[in-house]
């Protein structure tokens, strides 16, 4: 179902382009065109665009109500948020609801932006908390709120660590904005989810989380050197942290999974971390939430997954470790995004792209030309 | 003529355990605060006061009186421009006003008329409450309103026909016009007026002593002038294969209504709920039987809607999905929704309390106590206070968390009867 989340097909302002608002030139290195302010490449985010389905696949019936349930068999065909795929070129991501859940509860928002040091992938993963009300619409409220932030420094050159603790609490007051439903079970907690953001630039990866969705960075030197580089805010990742447990033990215990810090109302204000990684060469970063890494949490057995196709076609490379955790029992939703380092503008991209997503990465030599 | 929306807030847990059928919801409809840009439909609007004027009605003086005045007090209630009539009913039935059996637009003058013949009703004759039903019916039919309703008043039993009937009376009423039914005294059967007010839906209660029944007259009709929307229906779409076990209305009273289904589609059933006013709020509990589906999988067990039928056809006036979800987390399957767990409960508080007073008129003095101790129990642990309190009346409570009870010796048949008639009202959960 790629192309379906808004924009993501959309051609990338290449030198001969124009403003798709008003029609006025405008350059490949312009994230705004200089005539009408319109956005050239806004962030996009994963299910804000639903599609709705028109047959039933359960029962083959026509009659998809409004509201996306089948009118004769009563069964929810898949909505677009089930899988999205995104492709930024600098960044390329892939959510699925998993095979046993009734919803995917992760999201992703990805952007690019091109800054006077040149260009940025900008990522968010987040993975709405399953024991709190209304999960998915926390997960995409926070990535939503946080892309923004985040592509905003990006664009501005604004402080990296800075803008990622202000991307968080954009997040919490986004999701903090949902929870104003009095009907809503008080038997759950108050709307929650995981959060991991990195902002990529030629130099440096700023990265910044709050529960267990994780960054890894795979390196493409020889062995495919690779490291986690984040820190699980949860029962087994305290429980290692701490010297007590090596992470297999700890992942074992009943309550491994249980996290211990996230974006929402009750953690008042937890602080995020956020780390400023330096890759020591070309590579590719990873951002998963637990629906993959719960399957391999090796980092050098993800490179093995991942590199090199990851190196050139992030967006494969993306399907094949989701397609991975699903063959591997699907339990959870799962979401990976892969950025490429040192990141790389895409060239110019012919026409008939505008339907399909940028799966070719252009010639460095032809972004110059 | 367009409605404002009523809410429909669906409260369940929609989680299933792999292999789970059972889908239970609360369903709370609430109309809204204003009804309607338009004033108030007086003018499609009919009343019928139907006051019992049997021999009995005499012993003691009081009855008869307080009836004329609690009936003069209704008719002071009643709007300009609602169409009205007064029946009196003994073996027989008679209009007393208008005498020639039609209805009266009210105005100052048609309801100083009015009073003025009902201040002559005297006692006489039996009791045959098929006969006041049917007239009220031929003059209801005769008048074009859409919002029909009648109050009922009786102090005895229905001697003077069948059962046979009686019932037959009420099923040609049914969907004509709503019915609240008073019984005045001790002497009348709780189970026949409930079998009325319940077919007609309308309220059933006791007015132990006579002098009660003009302020009880005139908040019944102060309610019916409330009305606005008339016939409303819950509709309940379930998927292929699914069955609905029962749609109950859970508050204010308990009134099972799965029987009362016509189809409206095909795979749709319409369950009257009768006329609604502004800002009136009532639970239903729906429980659903589907096919289950994968774990992983949703579907909808039940689109409930309220639907009223306009001169331009049905119109939807609110909405609510009930869901099912599979899942292999216990955790979220093995939640009971908190209302649909008190609704349960008071629901089966209904029930004992039926239960248990029947067993105590046939002597089954164990089962009695059993059933009352457990409604006891019940009306403890879900707060309904009302009802607690008439069941002291009834049985001595030596424990009413565990429902140790001992059935009083002496019961004054008021209490009995105030116990019976008022078992089906229930508390909401306490928030």
């Amino acid at each position: 179902m790629t192309g379906d989340a808004g924009g993501a097909g959309d051609p990338a302002p290449g030198p001969s382009a124009v403003c798709p608002s008003c029609g006025w030139p405008v350059g490949s290195q312009d994230n705004f065109c200089e005539a009408c302010r319109t956005e050239l490449a806004p962030a996009v985010v994963s299910g804000t665009s639903p599609q709705a389905a028109t047959t039933c696949p359960f029962c083959q019936s026509d009659q998809i109500t409004p509201d996306g349930y089948c009118g004769s068999c009563g069964r929810k065909p898949p909505a677009s948020r089930d899988h999205t795929e995104i492709d930024l070129g600098l960044v390329a991501g892939v959510t699925d609801r998993g095979l046993r859940h009734h919803r995917n509860e992760d999201a992703m928002a990805l952007a690019t932006a091109e800054a006077t040091s040149g260009p940025v992938a900008v990522a968010v993963v987040c993975d709405g908390v399953s024991t709190t009300r209304r999960p998915d619409e926390a997960s995409l409220a926070a990535a939503q709120a946080a892309v923004e932030v985040l592509l905003d420094a990006a664009r501005t050159g604004h402080d990296l660590a800075e803008s990622s603790r202000n991307a968080v609490s954009a997040a919490r007051e986004a999701v903090i904005r949902l929870d104003d439903h009095p009907g809503d079970s008080p038997l759950l907690d108050p709307p929650s989810a995981t959060f991991v953001s990195a902002v990529m630039t030629s130099e440096a990866v700023t990265l910044c989380w709050l529960g267990d969705s994780r960054g890894y960075w795979l390196g493409a030197g020889p062995g495919f050197a690779a490291e986690r580089l984040t820190v699980d805010d949860s029962v087994a990742g305290e429980m290692v942290a701490a010297g007590l447990l090596s992470e297999t033990e700890a992942l074992a215990l009943p309550q491994a999974h249980v996290v211990t810090g996230w974006v929402g109302p009750d953690l008042g204000g937890a602080a995020p971390h956020v780390v400023r990684f330096e890759p020591p060469g070309p590579g590719v970063l990873l951002l998963c939430s637990d629906g993959l890494w719960n399957y391999q949490p090796e980092a050098a057995k993800l490179a093995e997954l991942a590199m090199p196709g990851a190196l050139t076609g992030p967006l494969a490379a993306a399907g094949a470790l989701v397609e991975f955790a699903l063959k591997s029992g699907g339990m959870d939703n799962v979401t990976v995004v892969l950025a490429p380092f040192p990141p790389r503008t895409a060239g110019p991209v012919k026409e008939h792209a505008a339907t399909a997503p940028f799966s070719l990465r252009a010639d460095p030599e032809e972004t110059q030309a | 003529m367009s409605h404002p929306d009523f809410t429909v807030d669906i409260a369940q847990n929609e989680y299933l355990p792999e292999g789970g059928d059972d889908v239970n919801a609360i369903v709370t409809v609430t109309s809204p605060d204003t009804m309607s840009a338009a004033p108030a439909p007086d003018e499609g609007s009919a009343e019928i006061i139907i006051v019992d004027c049997s021999g009995s009605m005499r012993s003691p003086q009081t009855k008869i009186a307080e009836a004329r005045a609690a009936t003069a007090a209704a008719i002071d209630v009643i709007h300009d421009g609602v169409a009205f009539a007064v029946i009196a009913g003994t073996h027989e039935a008679h209009p007393v006003f208008p005498h020639d059996g039609t209805l009266a637009v009210a105005d100052a003058t048609t309801r100083q008329y009015a009073k003025q013949a009902v201040a002559g009703l005297m006692p006489r004759g039996g009791t045959a409450i098929g006969q006041w039903l049917r007239l009220a019916l031929s003059m209801f039919t005769a008048y074009p309103a859409s919002l029909r309703h009648a109050i009922l008043l009786t102090d005895g039993r229905n001697e003077h026909e069948s059962p046979e009937q009686l019932s037959a009376a009420i099923s040609m009423c049914e969907g004509v016009f709503s019915c609240d039914c008073r019984g005045v005294g001790t002497d009348w059967e709780v189970a026949e007026l409930r079998r009325i007010s319940s077919a007609l839906l309308g309220s059933v209660d006791i007015v132990p002593d006579p002098s009660g029944l003009a302020a009880d007259f005139a908040a019944m009709m102060q309610t019916a002038m409330g009305k606005q929307v008339a016939d409303v229906s819950l509709r309940v779409w379930t998927p292929q294969h699914a069955t609905v076990r029962f749609v109950k209305q859970v508050a204010p009273v308990v009134e099972d209504l799965t029987g009362r289904k016509t189809q409206s589609g095909p795979q749709a059933g319409d369950y009257p709920t009768g006329a609604w006013g502004a800002a009136e709020s009532r639970d239903y509990h729906v429980r659903v039987q589907v096919t289950p589906a994968a774990v992983g999988q949703e579907m909808l067990a039940a689109r409930v809607s309220l639907v009223t039928v306009t001169d331009s056809g049905p119109e939807v006036l609110g909405q609510g999905l009930v869901r099912a979800i599979w899942t292999d987390d216990e955790a979220l399957s093995t939640r009971i929704n908190p209302n649909v767990a008190h609704y349960t409960g008071q629901a089966e508080l209904a029930q004992v309390i039926q239960e248990g007073l029947e067993a105590r008129k046939q002597g089954d003095e164990e089962t009695a106590t059993s059933k009352l101790g457990r409604a006891v129990a019940l009306a403890e642990q879900s707060g309904n206070e009302g009802t607690a309190r008439l069941l002291a009346k009834v049985v001595d409570v030596v424990d009413a968390a565990t429902g140790t009870v001992r059935l009083k010796k002496k019961v004054d048949d008021a209490d009995e009867m105030a116990l019976d008639t008022r078992s089906t009202k229930t508390v909401r959960t306490r928030k």
